[in-house]
């Protein structure tokens, strides 16, 4: 028994002088298979194991060479060479060549893949929903994957895309090791397989619903991990992981609520970090709608709005407003020729609206979400306050929800929702993420408004060779889109996070996950 | 004995092929997709549909006129008889994995929850019985009422803050420090540490389960209390206990002999209805403090339409539930001589 004991006890002695970084997740993975998955809590721990072929630098949507050094396109950017970098392994000891890269892509997008696993239930679809579609689809992106030599692959495309090194350098498409998803099956990826990337970090161990431990990767390509372990729990639970923060059993979070803002600032143990913004709230009209149909009824109701004053409310300064639908990091995109807003003028949105045969308003629905999301974080109170403000104008708002899984089935239902809230957070760091998911031929048909010309346009911008030609075309989408006002962006925010005082050199990234490797612990205390 | 017992497991045995069909037709009219919902704000009607069609969704439930067999019901069901209960539609986990890996800490909870409700619930019933009308008496009743009225996942955060962060003594949530790492055996965290020889493992499990117990506990524990007091009331009355006080015994033998035992009866009653609202109990409190549980895992399917996940934890959960008031039953005649199965 003494020597239970003593053994015990040394094994928490050293467990406590082994610096491990314990992270608090919203929850658990989904899985840990690169290109299946697209809940944030995945891709962060995905981020981990693996590498993308290209990557981000910190705090920014620009690229860097991640496991391919090189990428270019050829003159009319209808094929991209990637050159892979040399002399990576795998955590399981496998290269990774040309040969690995080419698995990884073709079992993303080639339906018949042998290790694709569609039988059992592997769908991919965010390669579907990113590329536009699967092997031999019409609308596909990708037309073949070309090996050219060991640590050279070309990728072919059906038309011509200035976005794919974008696209791919996405968190989804972490590359895996092909002898491990040989080895491990269809189950792949879940708690009971052992998924082995390129990345910072081992697997070690999933614990159902609990936490996901992993170790340092000493052969690490890149910047070593500075701990000895990283554990990622599952806190379900904002308030939870708000506690457990000050409480000290976990070193940092994510996705905190914006309230919870002046509790962190006022404990000096803990550091609230603002993540850069790379979403939109916004709500949306629908064409169908008599009343919506009228542009002016439109521009009027954006009017009304007082965005600004919703963005101070209730996001407590971590939310910008302005007329744009693309986050702040791609102001570049947006037109100088249109105002940074519509201006909030009540009296000249009531006239706007007798002017356009309304003097005395109507009455609308407004749906609200009801779930919380960064760019949403208490969708009812915004409701009522967007609903207060359409009042002043005449415009009686009758606020609406339903279930999250029925909301989002039934606003692409016709006629669909007259007025609802949604937004978006983007996957890569291109105009082409936001317009083109909700204003371009794949997106919801939520609004009823697809013009020939936003098409035309969008598919410009994904052609477009320089950044001078790309900024032509977004600047012209920008002023279409502004004055249509079919889609009126409320805010970009900062998802809040927080860390413990003694957690060093975290730099979050816009696109909601990042390496840990960067992070040291110091002495905790 | 042996043929009710027989009865009752073929009763049991309809009841879960009547619970699987009503449950399998219950999700599918909850409005709402799970190809939507898995797509979330991506979703555009011909991604779902794709979806769903990759998901075999887009089939008839019951009945295929071109393939009797391809149907989602009978497919089901000729899985479920073989002992599978499906593959959750996202994460391509086996449904029966995730029970094995969730019921444990829901039943560890469940059990510790239970303890909090008897060895605080009981004595406080019977005292209050016994002094009647008394300062005790008041005290019991009015805090099982605050019991009762107080909602699980409030006072859940409340102890975790008061006792997680203020005070800091108990950890906020969670089931074990992120330190331990005990390889299961049983899949009971303080067993397995105990069977492992890891002590302070075993401890630190301990001091997890604390504070959910007492939130999740905290109904039961009020409904044991007033059933204990009412039962111990009634039986304190009866004539036997005025016989065993008039022929000299001693008090504490006729409160725990003679008057104890008959009034377990309506507590045991008690116990057995509780299993199935600690199931439903176990759903807040494992949200709140990150048990990983199945409360919190069949939550997160519900909304997400997740429909093998549903099925499988509400057959689960229905199995448990017959289960516990089966052995509540039979109980019943080791408590009192009179009550015979035949």
């Amino acid at each position: 028994m003494k020597k239970v004991l003593l053994t015990a006890l040394l094994a928490t002695l050293s467990a406590a002088s082994a610096a491990t970084l314990v992270f608090g997740g919203n929850g658990e993975p989904v899985s840990l298979e690169s290109g299946n998955i697209t809940d944030g809590i995945s891709i962060l721990v995905q981020r981990q194991i693996y590498d993308t072929l290209i990557d981000f630098e910190d705090g920014t949507t620009d690229l860097k060479p991640g496991l391919a050094t090189k990428w270019t396109a050829n003159a009319n950017n209808t094929a991209w060479t990637f050159t892979l970098r040399k002399g990576v392994r795998f955590h399981d000891g496998t290269p990774m060549n040309a040969d690995a890269v080419i698995f990884n892509l073709g079992r993303w997008w080639d339906k018949s893949h042998p290790y694709g696993f569609r039988d059992q239930g592997r769908t991919f679809e965010i390669v579907g929903e990113l590329l536009g579609g699967y092997k031999g689809d019409a609308t596909a992106v990708i037309k073949n994957i070309v090996k050219v030599n060991d640590t050279t692959v070309r990728v072919d495309l059906n038309k011509p895309s200035s976005v794919l090194p974008e696209v791919l350098a996405a968190g989804y498409f972490g590359i895996a090791s092909p002898a491990a998803i040989k080895k491990e099956g269809a189950k792949y990826g879940t708690p009971a397989s052992k998924p082995v990337g390129t990345g910072p970090f081992i697997f070690q161990s999933w614990r159902t619903g609990d936490r996901v431990t992993l170790l340092p990767n000493k052969l690490y390509w890149g910047e070593k991990a500075k701990v000895d372990q990283l554990v990622i729990r599952s806190i379900k639970d904002a308030s939870q992981r708000l506690n457990e923060l000050k409480a000290g059993t976990i070193d940092f979070a994510n996705d905190l609520t914006p309230d919870s803002l002046k509790s962190i600032q006022a404990d000096r143990n803990l550091v609230a970090v603002k993540r850069p913004s790379f979403n939109v709230g916004f709500v949306s009209l629908n064409n169908r709608n008599q009343y919506l149909k009228n542009q002016t009824v439109r521009q009027a109701i954006s009017m009304a709005i007082n965005k600004k004053e919703i963005a101070a409310a209730f996001w407590n300064g971590l939310a910008v407003s302005n007329a744009s639908f693309l986050p702040p990091v791609l102001a570049w995109a947006n037109s100088p020729k249109v105002p940074a807003d519509y201006k909030f003028d009540p009296a000249a949105a009531k006239k706007m609206l007798a002017d356009a045969g309304y003097p005395n308003g109507f009455s609308i629905d407004l749906w609200y979400m009801p779930v919380s999301r960064p760019y949403f974080p208490t969708p009812k109170p915004i409701a009522e306050a967007i609903a207060a403000d359409l009042s002043v104008i005449g415009i009686k708002v009758n606020l609406k929800t339903e279930d999250w899984a029925k909301y989002l089935q039934d606003r692409n239902k016709e006629p669909g929702f007259d007025m609802y809230m949604i937004g978006w957070t983007g996957d890569y760091g291109d105009p082409d993420n936001f317009y083109g998911a909700y204003y371009g031929s794949n997106a919801s048909d939520d609004i009823n408004w697809n013009p020939a010309n936003v098409e035309t346009l969008l598919q410009q911008g994904r052609a477009a060779n320089t950044q001078a030609a790309k900024t032509k075309v977004y600047q012209q989408l920008h002023e279409i889109t502004y004055n249509a006002a079919y889609r009126i962006p409320m805010v970009h925010s900062n998802p809040l996070a927080a860390a413990r005082s003694y957690v060093k050199g975290w730099t979050p990234s816009p696109l909601g996950s990042e390496p840990f490797n960067t992070i040291s612990v110091g002495s905790k205390k | 004995m042996g043929s009710y017992l027989i009865r009752r497991l073929a009763r049991t045995l309809l009841v879960m092929l009547g619970i699987s069909l009503v449950v399998f037709v219950f999700v599918r009219s909850i409005p709402g997709d799970p190809a939507v919902a898995m797509l979330g704000e991506r979703a555009t009607p011909e991604a779902a549909a794709a979806l769903r069609e990759q998901l075999g969704l887009n089939k008839p439930w019951f009945f295929n006129p071109a393939n009797p067999l391809d149907a989602q019901y009978p497919k089901y069901m000729t899985a479920l008889l073989s002992g599978d209960l499906g593959t959750g539609l996202k994460s391509n986990i086996p449904v029966l994995d995730d029970l094995k890996a969730r019921f444990p800490a829901t039943a560890e909870l469940s059990i510790a929850a239970l303890l909090v409700a008897l060895l605080i619930g009981m004595p406080a019933g019977i005292l209050a019985a016994l002094r009647r009308n008394s300062i005790w008496d008041n005290l019991a009743t009015t805090i099982s009422l605050v019991g009762v009225s107080m909602p699980v996942f409030w006072l859940g955060l409340l102890l975790s803050y008061f006792f997680g962060v203020q005070l800091g003594i108990l950890p906020p949530s969670g089931r074990t420090g992120t330190e331990f790492n005990v390889d299961p055996i049983t899949g009971f965290n303080v067993l397995d540490a105990l069977l492992r020889g890891q002590v302070a493992a075993a401890w630190d499990g301990v001091r997890h389960l604390i504070l959910p117990a007492i939130a999740l506990g905290s109904i039961p524990l009020a409904i044991v209390a007033r059933i204990t007091r009412s039962a111990m009331l009634d039986v304190l009355n009866q004539d036997y206990v005025r016989t065993a006080r008039a022929k000299g015994l001693a008090d504490r033998t006729v409160t725990m002999k003679h008057a104890l035992r008959n009034a377990l009866l309506p507590v045991v009653t008690v116990i057995g209805l509780q299993a199935g609202a600690l199931l439903g109990g176990a759903v807040l409190t494992e949200t709140i403090f990150s048990w990983p549980g199945l409360g919190s895992w069949v939550y997160d399917a519900i909304s997400q339409r997740d429909y093998p996940i549903i099925q499988g934890g509400v057959i689960f959960a229905a199995l448990v539930v017959s289960v516990v008031n089966l052995l509540v039953d039979l109980s019943y005649a080791s408590l009192d001589p009179r009550i015979q199965y035949s």
